[in-house]
């Protein structure tokens, strides 16, 4: 088994080189790269101040840089080798854990990502707690009251959840309890006074906050996983096994709890690897409808305004963080499944 | 002639199907609806479906656009048949025309003096669900929005699965080396984050209905392709395949005529599923700025517009309402589809 997860672990790094070195190659091919950006961004300068001049420079109009501030720029964002070697390079310092300047805020990547982890961390951890504290209970009860009222009202609600997307069950919840109720923020993660506040009050705050999002990313993560606990539950509820156990005698909840739950929650461990790169990732359409300064958020707001280094950087986390999640999945499976055996 | 002969199998699951009252309804209801759209010209447009002028039947609905001369009116331009009803009205002529349920167009601006877009709902003069930012009919951009994404998803599921049940049966039919190159090539790209991609693509090309649909389709075949390995695997392991190959049936054959067939259940299944994520998929784009482009009739730009506008809600809640209502009737189809083909006889203890 430890040969099995060590060459898991092993084959991450194929996987990751050739993710990221994907990304990278569109990214180095797409026009509209910072270079461009910063030429556009020159010549409007360049333009709004010779407004009322004659230009007489028209054959030069469409650069405003000499053709050496170009080269001295190609070479600042490292656009002046081929892309293989400046993929290496650029690896090299990913090893390093140096994801190089963020061209839209000249800071670290590194930093920029940092500052947003606590965020989305938050919602994370507090979607992933309570979906597991009240989807597990509550798949075990539909299981064992199959099609009874309770069953069918909460399979109703469970599968609005389900289908809709859960950033349009976000822009829903914020129409009705915060646009016309009134009750809750329209987004953000903190009030503007939130350093003013005590401790207990802060703590409000961001409860008071959280609530909306996290109720719409519990939609679509609950649904789910309830729906998983209560099918398994049922398959086990109808296996020989438990009907050997209620055959020699024993009470049906005994049997429950005893046989067919601890079987039932092996799925549920499979899951649990996968939710850890949505612990952090978040999602940035849940993300945009709140305006959550989020980890999700950053990523799209790099992509959109073309600012590569840090869409790699949060590449890197998020493709790390699902390779391990997939490995840790399986160690999961084979911690509480004994009859899984990886070693073939 | 092609025979056309359901096997008394699938009949028994069409009948287990139909026997699923909330699945087999929404069927029914969805199919109406979409039925309904295809003709979408006739209950929803700005030309009136019949006109009588001068003893003489017009029918502008489809075809060439009739000017205003040919009514009697001054302009060479197409005739605004809202006004013309008005004029007919007022003048006592024997001129009558019908129009559509909802006389306005998904395009057409509705600018009145006086009064700022987005407009309330208001039946009298055929805004039903009232207008958008631009003073265009809501109810009828949700409904060619409806007919443009639930075609989209169709097509876009059916060129997904063509490429990954090629590709993921062959995968679990020759194996070896091809199936591992697949593997670890399925493994990179579906971890690439598609929508990073399709918005780096349509902010160099502007994303038509077919280009959108071949971008899609390059992050999307990975799932069937996937479902089908498995599927195949499991299929060209039993004993059918094995007495096939013995009495000389070639590769080919044993693949179309014996292994698919099988695994068909198992594509059955997931159709509608990836239908309702095909609509999420691309009212997401769209209300990112990244789908189809304007002024396309589309449910995600609606929900930007909703969105930035809290102060008129009839615009998001009527956008968000029928996104509710098809995706969970698309669920609910699937959820019985699932039921019929693969019925789960459970056991509770009392």
């Amino acid at each position: 088994m430890t040969a099995y997860f060590a060459r898991r672990l092993l084959l991450i790094v194929p996987t990751f080189i050739g993710i990221t070195l994907m990304v990278f190659t569109i990214t180095r091919m797409v026009p509209g790269g910072p270079l461009e950006r910063m030429m556009s961004k020159m010549q409007q300068m360049d333009q709004s101040s010779n407004v009322g001049k004659s230009t007489n420079n028209n054959s030069n109009k469409s650069s405003a840089l000499s053709e050496d501030q170009q080269e001295q720029l190609k070479i600042y964002y490292g656009l002046d080798r081929p892309i293989y070697i400046s993929y290496f390079i650029w690896l090299k310092k990913v090893v390093t854990f140096d994801l190089g300047t963020s061209t839209r805020y000249n800071e670290p990547v590194w930093e920029i990502i940092k500052s947003k982890f606590h965020v989305s961390l938050t919602y994370g951890l507090l979607v992933l707690v309570i979906s597991y504290l009240v989807s597990i209970p509550m798949g075990i009860y539909k299981a064992l009251k199959h099609s009874s009222i309770f069953d069918n009202i909460s399979s109703a609600f469970i599968f609005i959840g389900y289908s809709i997307p859960n950033y349009v069950i976000g822009i829903g919840l914020i129409v009705i309890f915060a646009a016309n109720l009134d009750l809750f923020p329209m987004g953000g993660f903190a009030s503007e006074n939130f350093s003013d506040l005590t401790m207990f009050e802060k703590f409000a705050d961001i409860v008071w906050h959280a609530f909306l999002p996290v109720t719409s990313y519990l939609a679509a993560s609950f649904a789910g996983m309830t729906f998983l606990m209560k099918n398994t539950m049922m398959d086990n509820l109808s296996a020989d096994y438990v009907r050997t156990a209620m055959a020699k005698g024993l009470s049906f909840r005994k049997a429950v709890v005893g046989h067919a739950l601890r079987n039932s929650l092996i799925p549920i461990a499979t899951s649990f690897g996968n939710s850890i790169s949505v612990l952090v990732m978040g999602s940035f359409l849940v993300e945009t409808v709140f305006n959550i300064d989020g980890f999700g958020l950053l990523g799209y707001e790099s992509v959109v305004e073309r600012d590569y280094p840090v869409v790699l950087g949060v590449l890197v986390i998020s493709s790390l963080l699902f390779l391990i999640g997939n490995i840790l999945s399986d160690i999961c499976v084979a911690l509480v499944d004994p009859r899984v055996q990886f070693s073939e | 002639m092609i025979k056309f002969k359901i096997n008394p199998l699938t009949q028994k699951k069409i009948k287990r199907f139909r026997t699923i009252k909330r699945g087999y309804y929404s069927f029914l209801l969805l199919s109406l609806i979409l039925g309904l759209s295809l003709f979408g010209e006739l209950m929803v447009n700005s030309r009136a479906l019949i006109v009588s002028y001068n003893g003489k039947l017009y029918f502008p609905t489809y075809g060439a656009i009739i000017t205003g001369k040919t009514f009697g009116l001054e302009y060479g331009y197409e005739t605004n048949y809202r006004e013309l009803r008005d004029k007919f009205k007022s003048s006592s002529s024997s001129d009558w025309l019908v129009m559509p349920i909802v006389p306005w167009n998904p395009y057409e601006n509705d600018l009145k003096e006086g009064a700022f877009p987005p407009l309330p709902p208001d039946s009298s003069v055929g805004h039903f669900l009232g207008t958008d930012t631009t003073g265009r009919d809501i109810l009828a951009r949700l409904f060619y929005g409806f007919r443009i994404a639930i075609l989209f998803s169709f097509l876009l599921v059916a060129v997904n699965y063509s490429v990954g049940i090629s590709i993921g049966s062959a995968m679990g039919y020759i194996g070896g080396k091809f199936d591992l190159f697949f593997q670890r090539l399925i493994e990179i790209w579906s971890n690439v984050p598609f929508l990073y991609i399709i918005i780096i693509i349509s902010s160099i090309i502007t994303p038509s209905f077919f280009s959108l649909i071949f971008i899609m389709l390059m992050f999307g075949w990975m799932f069937m392709t996937w479902q089908l390995r498995t599927s195949t695997y499991k299929e060209k392991a039993r004993e059918y395949v094995l007495a096939a190959k013995s009495l000389g049936a070639s590769d080919a054959r044993i693949i179309f005529k014996h292994i698919i067939p099988n695994t068909i259940s198992v594509i059955v299944t997931f159709v509608p599923f990836s239908v309702a994520s095909g609509i999420a998929a691309l009212t997401s784009l769209d209300y990112l700025g990244f789908g189809l482009p304007a002024p396309t009739p589309s449910w995600g730009e609606l929900l930007k517009q909703g969105t930035a506008n809290l102060n008129a809600p009839w615009i998001v809640s009527s956008v968000v309402v029928s996104m509710i209502l098809v995706l969970m009737m698309i669920t609910f189809i699937g959820e019985a589809v699932r039921e019929a083909f693969d019925p789960k006889k459970y056991t509770t203890y009392e």
